[in-house]
C-alpha cells in the first residue's frame, strides 16, 4: 500500500521536510497574483517571507552542498526580449526559471524560450572548426583555420581586391559583436557586409525612417496595453512573438480593445480578433488607401495634427482618390464596405495603433507598404502618444540592435550613411587615420557606395564582371550566424556556393551552407558560441538595451564572436588599430568596452546614454518597472525607463531616461519625450517642413525647429551654455567650420546637452513627410508583384522599370513581363505565400538541432485550401511535390488541407532545410552535427523580385503548382 | 490543505508551445513522451481555439481506480501521482484517463509499453524530495520547493494557470468578468466535477 | 490507497450510461485527427466575409454534446494526442472496476458453484456397463498435442489475465505491493507471449476437429435428452456430443474474439482510436470470463466428472463400453472403417499398442 508522501517525507527526515515546504509558498501565490489582471486582485491573500536558505533544485539534477548561481541573459530567438534565468552549478546550466521581475516577459517564453538551454547541452552542436577536403568533413585546429583561410581571403583580395569578399553578419550578433563586425568590414576595405535585417525589416527601416526620420518601432509591447484600436496587417504575432500577446491580450481584455486582423490566412492571431478579413497576398496599399478613402470621405482625419504635423497630405489625398472601394475590391479581394467598418474603428476608436511584420516588408513594394501604414497613422493622428503608433515587430533578438550598430552595407554605424563626412566622423571615433581607412578601399568612389545586399551576393558571383558596379565578383563568403536557407532563389545559391573559391561559416551549428552545394573543397566551419555563452548587450525592438551575462563558458571548442573577429583582425594585421580602445583579455576583447565606443559615437540614434553600468543597474532591478509606462517608479533606477530606450540623449552623465513612445510630444524631452526629425530640410516648394505649433512639453521654442548644430545654438544665443571642454572637443571636430557641428557629429555631447535643457530635442522639431521625394515612389503606388496571378492588373498596376541598384541590376520589370506574356499564371496558379510557425526561428538552423522543439513539428509541409486539395486529389497528410516558377525547382513535402488559407493561396513555412528537391541531404553533415528534423526550403521554389530602396526579397507572394507525389 | 489545479484559458492561448518545452526541459522528458500538449480546435477557422492539456489531477482519478497494481495516488495536495517501480505498463490508465495523460515509452516487443509516465504537476514521485533518484524517474519536484508547475509559469500569455483550486478559479472568474467573454474552464466538469462557474 | 469508486449497486441509470458510451464507441469510426471537421466551406477571396473569430469561440459542452469527445490538431506525430477529452473513459472505467468485476465473480464463482452442486448431487458419472478392457482409438498424438498446447496455454493466460483484474483485490494484500508488482509484471508479458502459443492451438484444433463438430440432428435430441447428465440414459453422440461441440464452438468463436481483441490491445492503437482500444479491452474481458466459466465446465467433465473421459485426452485411447455408452454413433464409425477396439486383454500378448 503506497503511504502518502507527506509522511514518507517525514519518516525520512529530508531537508525540505524540516523546512515545512508545505504547499502555499510565496513564489506560488506570486505567480497567481501576477497571472490574475489587476495587480492587488488577489493581495488579500497576504505574503510569506522567503525562506532565506535555498534548497537543491531540480535540476538535472544539482548537486547538494554546492552553491547555485542565477544569471540572466536574454532569449535569443525574437525581438521581443524575453528574459532568460538561468541556474549555473560548476559551470554547467542546470535549469531554467521564470523571470518573474522582466517588465516584458514577468516569468514567460514561448516553445523557444523555454528551451534555450539545450542550445549550450549541444548534442548537435558543431564543436570544432572543421573543413572539407574532396567531400569528406575533417578536423582542424583553430591555428590552422584561421592560418588558411586568412591567406585564402588575402590571395583574393591582392587579385580581385577587398570587394571579392562577403562579409555576411548576424542579427544575433550582440551590439557590440555587430559594430565589431561592421568596423572590421570598413577596415578589411568592403562595404559588402550585410545581416538579416535586409531580408527582414530592411524596407521598414527605409520607409519609416523616410517619413518621420527614424524607422523603428515607436512605441513598444508594454505600450500596446493603452491601445482601443489594433490593427495587425502583415504580421503573425501569436507564432512569431509569442509573449507579445501577453501584452496584447490583456490590453484588449482591459480595454475592451479591436483587435483587428487583415491577412491572407485566418492566423493563430487571428483567432483571437474581433474582426478578421482575407486580403490577397500583396495589396496592402489598395487597402490602405481604401480605408484612407473613407476617411478622408467622412472627414474623420485628425485634421489638426495633419496641419501641425504632417508635409504633403494633399499629394495623397490624390492618391487614395483613386482607390474606391470598388477598384480596391476588385484588386484586393476586400469588399469595401468592410474596410469601411475598419477605417471607422482606426479613425475613431483611439488610441489606435498599427502593427506589422514581413507581410507588409518581404515585397518588391515592401518600403512605399510600410510607408501607406505611416501616412494612415499620420492621418488619423495616431502616432506620438501612449497607445498608439506603429509598432513594428522585429525578428532576430538583436535585429534592431544590429541594424542601428550598421551591419549593413548601405552605412555605417548609426544610420550615418557613406559619404565622406560620415566616415571622417567614425574615424574622429575610432581614433584612427581617415586617409589609412580610405586606403584600405579599392577607391574612394567604391568606400561611399553601397554594397551588394544579402539577398543578391549569388548574383554578383555569377554575373558578368562587366554587370556588377564593383571590379570583380564577389569570390569569397564569410557567413556569421546566417542561415542558407532563408534568401530566395536557392537553386541559383547553389550555383553560387559552388562558383565560389572559398566559404567560411562562423556558426553554432554546420547550417545549411555546408550541404546546400556539391562542392568538394574550401569549406570551413568554425564554431562560435550562443549569446548564452557569451555576454554584452542586445536591443529589443522596443528599442531598449538589455545587459546579459555569460552564463557558460563557450563550449567544446567554440569561441565568442568576439574572439574569432579578433583572431582574423589579428591574422589581416590590423588588431591593434580595430581595438585601439578596447581591452582584449586571454583573446577575448571586452564588450564594455566596445559599448563604451559605441556610447562615444552614436549621437545620431542616442546609444549614448546607455553606458554598461547604467544597463547592469536595469537588469539588476527589473522589478522597479512598470508594467505599462515601462518607468522605474523606485529604487536607483527611478525615473528610467526599462532598458533606457533609445534615443537616450547625452553622455552617460547626464542620465537622459530614455524614449519609451518616439515622437511623444506630451512629455519634456529630458521625461522621454520628442518630435518628428526635421531630417528632410527646412522648407520645400515654398511650404514649410518645420512642425507648425506642436512641440514637445516645456520646450522653450514654441514651433517647429531644424536640427541642432553650432550655427542654430549661436542663433539662440545658447552656445553660451556649453562648456569649455566641451567647446574644445566640438572645435577639434568642426575645425575650420565649427558652425557646421551638429547634434550628431559633436563627440562631446554638448550641443545635445544644451538643447535639452532647453526643452528642445536634438534632431529637430520637423513635419513627417507623406511625400518622400526622394524615393522610387514618393507616394506609396500598388505594383503587382512580380510573380502576380492577376495579369489583368499587371498592365495598369506594373512594378518599376529596371535598374541598377546596389551594385547589381534589378530586372523586375522585364521578369515580370515575362511572366505574363508567357502564361506563367496559367501554368502555376496558386499563390504561393511563406511565413512562420512558433517551434522554430528562421532558417531553422538552431531550433532543429534542438531536439525539444525538434520534436513538435517533424515535417515540411505546405498548406492547401479544401478546394484546391480536392481538385488536385491531394489527401491530409499526403505526399505532394511543389512546384516554383523559376529553374524548374520542385519541393517534396506534406499536405495540410485547411481552411485556414482561402482558395487559391498557399502558404509554406520556411524554417526547414536538408532536403534539395527531394533529395534527403542528411550523409552531408559532419558526424554529429546534422538536425533533428530534416526537410525542403521554402526558398528552393521562391522566385525573383527586389524591393528598389533596399534590395528586399518577395518570399510573401509568388506562384507555384502543387501535385500530388 | 491546498487543492491543485490546472486551468487552460483557451481564449488566451496561442499554442505557442512553450508549456509542452518548458516541461520537456525541466524534467528532461526523452523524445516520444508528451506528458503536456496543446490540441487545436476548429483549426484555421473561426472559432479556433488552443488549450493546453496534460493530466489533469483528477478528483477520483479514473487512472488510479483502474491500475491493476495500484501504483497511482493522489497526495494530500490533490496531486495524482504514480511509482514507476510498481508500474507494469499495462495501459489501463490511458484507457480511462479522459485527457490522454499517461505516456509510455515504446519497449522492444510488439507494441509494448514500458512504465507510464506523465506530468506530475512537477511534485516528482515517491522517492526523497529533489534526490538523484526522484528526478531520474519522474523529474524536477518544484512544489517542494514551494514553487508551482514550470509550464505554467512560462506560458507565454498567462493561459495556463496552475496552483491552488480556489485561486485558479478566481483569477479566471475575475478575466471572464473584464473581458465580457470566456470559453470555460476545459476539462473541470470531468476532472473536478464542478465548473468555475463562468 | 485506492479510493474506491461509490458504488451504486447496477443503478439503472449509470448502467444506461454505460452502455450508451459502449454502443457509441461500437459504431464510432477510428477519426483521423487531421481531419476538418466540419463540411469546407471555401468563400473566393472576393467573398470573404469580415468574421468575429471571438464570437464563434467552440465551448466545451456544445462539442461534447455533437460528439463523444472533443479531438482536434496537434502538431506531434502520435494521433492519439489529438484526442482532448473522452469522458467515456470514465464510462470504461466504471465497466472494469464495478460491471467487469461483479460479473466476473458471478460468472465464474458461480460456475464453480454450479458444478460443485453437479458433483455432489449427480456424482461422477460412471460408466455403467463397466469397463471392457478393451481400448479404442479416440484421438492421435497429433490431436493431444494441439489440445494440450491450447489448453496449457488457456490456463496460463487465464490466471494472468484474470490477475489483471482480481489480483488487486485477492493477491495483492497476500504479496505486499512490490511482490505483487514484479509478479503482476511478469505475469504481463507471459500473457502476451503465451497468447502465440494459445492461437497456434486453436487454430490446429479448428482445423483438426471442425468436421465433427458441425451440428447435426442427433446434437438436438442429445440436448432434449439432458446429455444424460439426469437419468440413466444415454443419448447417442457422434465422434462429439452436442455439449462438446458448444464448447468446441464456444471456443473458436470466443478464442477468435480473445485473440482479435487481445492483439489489437497488445498493438495498441495500430489501427483503432481509443473508443476501439476500450471497445477491444471490454470485448477481451467480458468474452474471457464466461470463456474461464466454460473451460472449468470443460475440465470438470473431462476429469472429475465422468469416468473414462481422461483418458481420450490422456493416452488418446478410451475404454470400448465408454465409446459404446456416449459416442455410439462415432464407434460404428470407427469400426467400420477397421480402427475397431483392441483385442480383449487376455486373447492378446502382443500390447496394445
Amino acid at each position: 500500500m503506497l503511504i502518502r508522501r507527506a509522511e514518507r517525507a517525514a519518516r525520512r527526515g529530508t531537508l525540505v521536510g524540516a523546512l515545512g515546504a508545505e504547499s502555499g509558498g510565496m513564489d506560488r501565490r506570486a505567480f497567481l497574483r501576477r497571472s490574475g489582471l489587476t495587480a492587488g486582485a488577489l493581495a488579500a491573500i497576504g505574503t510569506l517571507p522567503v525562506s532565506g536558505v535555498r534548497n537543491a533544485e531540480a535540476g538535472p539534477p544539482p548537486k547538494p552542498g554546492i552553491p547555485v548561481e542565477t544569471r540572466k541573459s536574454i532569449c535569443t530567438h525574437c525581438s521581443v526580449g524575453c528574459t532568460v534565468t538561468a541556474e549555473v552549478q560548476n559551470g554547467v546550466w542546470l535549469g531554467q526559471e521564470p523571470s518573474w521581475d522582466s517588465p516584458i516577459n514577468r516569468g514567460s517564453h514561448c516553445s523557444k524560450g523555454a528551451s534555450v538551454r539545450e542550445l549550450v547541452r549541444g548534442e548537435r552542436r558543431l564543436k570544432y572548426p572543421t573543413k572539407l577536403v574532396d567531400g569528406k568533413w575533417v578536423r582542424i585546429s583553430w591555428d590552422q583555420a584561421i592560418g588558411e583561410i586568412g591567406d585564402k581571403l588575402m590571395a583574393i583580395r591582392d587579385k580581385s581586391g577587398p570587394d571579392s569578399v562577403y562579409w555576411l553578419g548576424s542579427a544575433k550578433f550582440s551590439n557590440e559583436a555587430a559594430y565589431l563586425f561592421r568596423k572590421f568590414a570598413a577596415f578589411w576595405g568592403t562595404n559588402n557586409a550585410d545581416h538579416q535585417a535586409r531580408i527582414c525589416h530592411s524596407t521598414t527601416v527605409a520607409g519609416v525612417s523616410n517619413t518621420w526620420g527614424y524607422g523603428a518601432m515607436t512605441n513598444s509591447y508594454n505600450d500596446i496595453r493603452n491601445a482601443k484600436t489594433l490593427v495587425i496587417m502583415g504580421g503573425n504575432p501569436a507564432e512569431a512573438h509569442p509573449v507579445s500577446l501577453q501584452h496584447l491580450l490583456e490590453g484588449k481584455e482591459l480595454n475592451r480593445a479591436n483587435f483587428i486582423v487583415i491577412d491572407p490566412r485566418m492566423t493563430r492571431t487571428a483567432a483571437h480578433a474581433t474582426d478578421y478579413v482575407r486580403i490577397r497576398p500583396g495589396t496592402d496599399i489598395p487597402v490602405l488607401w481604401g480605408m484612407l478613402w473613407h476617411i478622408f470621405q467622412n472627414g474623420w482625419e485628425d485634421k489638426e495634427f495633419i496641419r501641425q504635423r504632417v508635409y504633403g497630405i494633399d499629394e495623397i489625398r490624390q492618391e487614395v482618390a483613386k482607390w474606391p472601394p470598388d477598384e480596391v475590391e476588385r484588386v484586393s479581394g476586400i469588399p469595401g464596405e468592410q474596410l469601411k467598418r475598419i477605417a471607422e474603428k482606426f479613425a475613431k476608436e483611439k488610441p489606435a495603433t498599427l502593427i506589422w511584420a514581413m507581410g507588409q516588408t518581404q515585397h518588391t513594394v515592401g518600403t512605399a507598404n510600410v510607408r501607406a501604414s505611416c501616412i494612415a497613422l499620420l492621418v488619423t493622428g495616431n502616432v506620438g502618444g501612449f497607445g498608439n503608433g506603429a509598432n513594428i515587430f522585429r525578428g532576430h533578438d538583436n535585429v534592431q540592435g544590429a541594424t542601428d550598430v550598421g551591419l549593413d552595407g548601405s552605412t555605417l554605424p548609426f544610420y550615418y550613411g557613406l559619404d565622406e563626412g560620415a566616415w571622417r566622423h567614425w574615424c574622429r571615433v575610432w581614433d584612427v587615420d581617415y586617409d589609412w581607412v580610405q586606403s584600405r578601399f579599392a577607391s574612394k568612389q567604391l568606400m561611399e557606395t553601397a554594397g551588394v545586399t544579402s539577398t543578391r551576393w549569388f548574383d554578383a558571383t555569377l554575373m558578368a564582371k562587366d554587370q556588377i558596379d564593383q571590379p570583380d565578383n564577389l569570390r569569397a563568403m564569410m557567413v556569421f550566424g546566417h542561415a542558407g536557407s532563408t534568401i530566395t532563389r536557392m537553386p541559383e545559391a547553389k550555383r553560387g556556393i559552388e562558383a565560389l573559391d572559398l566559404l567560411v561559416v562562423v556558426d553554432t551549428v554546420p547550417t545549411t551552407w555546408a550541404v546546400l552545394s556539391d562542392r568538394k573543397n574550401d569549406v570551413y566551419l568554425l564554431p562560435s558560441g550562443t549569446q548564452f555563452e557569451s555576454s554584452g548587450t542586445r536591443s529589443a525592438s522596443n528599442r531598449s538595451l538589455q545587459w546579459y551575462d555569460q552564463i557558460v563558458k563557450p563550449i567544446f571548442e567554440a569561441k565568442e564572436d568576439y574572439e574569432v573577429i579578433y583572431l582574423l583582425a589579428g591574422k589581416f594585421g590590423f588588431a591593434e588599430q580595430l581595438f585601439k580602445h578596447i581591452k582584449v583579455e586571454n583573446g577575448v576583447p571586452s564588450s564594455e568596452d566596445l559599448l563604451r565606443e559605441i556610447n562615444r559615437g552614436s549621437w545620431s540614434t542616442g546609444y549614448t546614454g546607455q553606458s554598461p553600468e547604467r544597463l547592469k543597474l536595469h537588469r539588476d532591478h527589473q522589478k522597479d518597472f512598470d508594467l505599462v509606462t515601462l518607468r522605474a517608479s523606485d529604487g536607483p533606477c527611478k525615473g528610467e525607463y526599462y532598458g533606457l530606450p533609445w534615443p537616450c540623449w547625452g553622455t552617460p552623465e547626464l542620465k537622459h531616461p530614455g524614449t519609451p513612445t518616439l515622437y511623444n510630444t506630451s512629455l519634456h524631452v529630458k521625461d522621454g519625450g520628442g518630435t518628428f526629425r526635421a531630417r528632410f530640410g527646412v522648407e520645400r516648394n515654398g511650404v514649410t517642413l518645420l512642425a507648425e505649433g506642436s512641440y514637445s512639453a516645456g520646450s522653450e521654442i514654441r514651433d517647429g525647429y531644424p536640427e541642432f548644430t553650432m550655427a542654430v545654438l549661436k542663433k539662440l544665443g545658447w552656445d553660451k551654455d556649453l562648456t569649455p571642454q566641451e567647446l574644445a572637443v566640438i572645435a577639434k571636430v568642426g575645425g575650420n567650420n565649427t558652425d557646421a557641428v551638429a547634434w550628431s557629429t559633436d563627440l562631446s555631447g554638448g550641443i545635445q546637452r544644451v538643447a535639452i535643457e532647453h526643452g528642445c530635442v536634438p534632431c529637430g522639431n520637423g513635419k513627417a513627410r507623406a511625400v518622400a521625394w526622394n524615393l522610387p515612389d514618393p507616394v506609396p503606388v500598388h505594383r503587382e508583384p512580380i510573380y502576380s496571378p492577376r495579369v489583368d492588373l499587371v498592365g495598369k498596376y506594373p512594378t518599376l522599370p529596371d535598374a541598377k541598384q546596389f551594385r547589381v541590376p534589378n530586372i523586375g520589370f522585364t521578369v515580370q513581363k515575362s511572366a505574363v506574356d508567357r502564361g506563367v499564371a496559367k501554368q502555376f496558379p496558386l499563390i504561393l505565400s511563406t511565413g512562420r510557425f512558433v517551434d522554430h526561428e528562421g532558417g531553422g538552423e538552431e531550433t532543429r538541432s534542438n531536439r525539444w522543439l525538434a520534436e513538435l513539428r517533424q515535417d515540411m509541409y505546405i498548406e492547401i485550401s479544401p478546394a484546391d486539395a480536392l481538385e488536385r486529389g491531394i489527401k491530409d497528410g499526403a505526399w505532394v511535390w511543389v512546384t516554383g516558377a523559376e529553374y524548374a525547382s520542385k519541393a517534396r513535402m506534406k499536405a495540410l488541407v485547411t481552411e485556414r488559407v482561402g482558395k487559391g493561396v498557399a502558404w509554406m513555412p520556411y524554417h526547414f532545410a536538408g532536403w534539395f528537391q527531394g533529395v534527403d541531404q542528411r550523409r552531408k553533415y559532419p558526424q554529429g552535427a546534422d538536425p533533428f528534423v530534416l526537410g525542403e526550403s521554402a526558398n528552393t521554389v521562391t522566385t525573383y523580385g527586389y524591393d528598389p530602396v533596399t534590395n528586399m526579397q518577395e518570399p510573401k507572394v509568388t506562384l507555384c503548382q502543387i501535385t500530388a507525389a | 490543505m491546498a487543492r491543485m489545479k490546472f486551468l487552460c484559458d483557451a481564449d488566451r492561448c496561442i499554442e505557442c508551445n512553450a508549456c509542452a518545452t518548458a516541461c520537456k526541459n525541466e524534467n528532461e522528458v526523452p523524445w516520444g513522451l508528451n506528458r503536456r500538449r496543446v490540441v487545436t480546435i476548429n483549426d484555421g477557422k473561426p472559432g479556433e481555439r488552443s488549450v493546453s492539456m496534460a493530466c489533469m489531477h483528477c478528483t477520483d482519478a479514473p487512472c488510479q481506480a483502474v491500475c491493476p497494481v495500484e501504483c497511482i495516488y493522489t497526495t494530500a495536495d490533490g496531486v495524482v501521482l504514480h511509482s514507476k517501480d510498481q508500474c507494469i505498463g499495462c495501459g489501463y490508465c490511458f484507457y480511462a484517463c479522459p485527457f490522454g495523460a499517461p505516456q509510455y515509452p515504446q519497449v522492444s516487443n510488439f507494441g509494448s509499453r514500458g512504465k507510464m509516465d506523465k506530468c506530475t504537476f512537477c511534485a516528482g514521485g515517491p522517492e526523497v524530495h529533489n534526490s538523484p533518484e526522484e528526478y531520474a524517474k519522474y523529474g524536477a519536484n518544484r512544489l517542494a520547493e514551494g514553487k508551482l508547475p514550470l509550464c505554467a509559469e512560462m506560458c507565454s500569455t498567462k493561459s495556463l494557470l496552475a496552483g491552488e483550486g480556489e485561486i485558479v478559479a478566481d483569477i479566471y472568474k475575475e478575466r471572464v468578468v473584464t473581458r465580457g467573454y470566456g470559453s470555460g474552464a476545459w476539462g473541470w466538469i470531468t476532472a473536478y466535477g464542478a465548473d468555475t462557474g463562468v | 490507497m485506492a479510493i474506491r469508486y461509490a458504488r451504486t449497486p447496477l443503478a439503472m441509470c449509470t448502467l444506461i450510461r454505460a452502455l450508451i458510451f459502449l454502443a457509441i464507441a461500437l459504431i464510432a469510426v477510428p477519426v483521423n485527427a487531421q481531419q476538418p471537421q466540419t463540411q469546407p466551406q471555401t468563400p473566393s477571396a472576393a467573398q470573404a466575409p469580415l468574421v468575429d473569430p471571438d464570437a464563434s469561440a467552440v465551448k466545451e459542452q456544445n462539442l461534447l454534446r455533437e460528439s463523444p469527445r472533443i479531438e482536434g490538431t496537434i502538431v506531434i506525430p502520435e494521433p492519439r494526442e489529438s484526442v482532448l477529452i473522452q469522458p467515456a473513459g470514465r464510462a470504461w472505467r466504471f465497466f472494469h472496476e464495478v460491471l467487469l468485476h461483479w460479473i466476473g465473480a458471478v460468472v465464474i464463482v458461480g460456475a464453480i458453484a454450479l458444478l460443485a452442486i453437479a458433483y455432489l448431487s449427480i456424482g461422477r458419472i460412471r460408466i455403467s456397463a463397466g469397463r471392457s478392457g478393451r481400448k479404442v482409438r479416440r484421438f492421435n498424438a497429433f490431436e493431444r498435442f494441439s489440445h494440450w498446447l491450447t489448453a496449457a496455454s488457456f490456463v496460463v493466460l487465464a490466471l494472468t489475465g484474470l490477475n489483471m483484474t482480481f489480483g488487486k483485490l485477492l493477491l495483492l494484500p497476500v504479496l505486499g505491493p512490490d511482490t505483487f508488482s514484479r509478479v503482476s509484471e511478469i505475469a504481463k508479458y507471459v500473457h502476451n507471449f503465451v497468447s502465440f502459443p494459445f492461437v497456434v492451438g486453436l487454430v490446429l484444433i479448428v482445423a483438426l476437429w471442425i468436421k465433427d463438430n458441425i451440428p447435426r440432428k442427433v446434437d438436438i435430441v442429445w440436448l432434449k435428452e439432458g446429455g444424460g447428465f439426469v437419468g440413466s440414459k444415454h443419448p447417442q453422440a457422434g465422434r462429439f456430443n452436442a455439449g462438446e461441440k458448444l464448447v468446441f464452438w464456444f471456443a473458436l468463436g470466443g478464442g477468435a474474439a480473445v485473440a482479435v481483441s487481445g492483439y489489437l490491445l497488445l498493438f495498441p492503437f495500430y489501427v483503432t482510436n481509443i473508443a476501439g482500444m476500450q471497445l477491444a479491452q471490454i470485448v477481451h474481458s467480458l468474452i474471457a470470463v464466461f470463456f474461464v466459466a466454460v473451460i472449468l465446465g470443460h475440465i470438470y467433465i473431462g476429469t472429475l466428472g465422468m469416468e473414462g473421459a481422461f483418458e481420450a485426452m490422456g493416452t488418446g485411447s478410451v475404454d470400448l463400453n465408454w465409446a459404446e455408452e456416449h459416442h455410439r454413433i462415432w464407434l460404428d464409425e470407427e469400426i467400420a472403417k477397421g480402427r475397431g477396439p483392441t483385442p480383449a486383454p487376455e486373447a492378446s500378448t502382443s500390447p496394445a499398442e
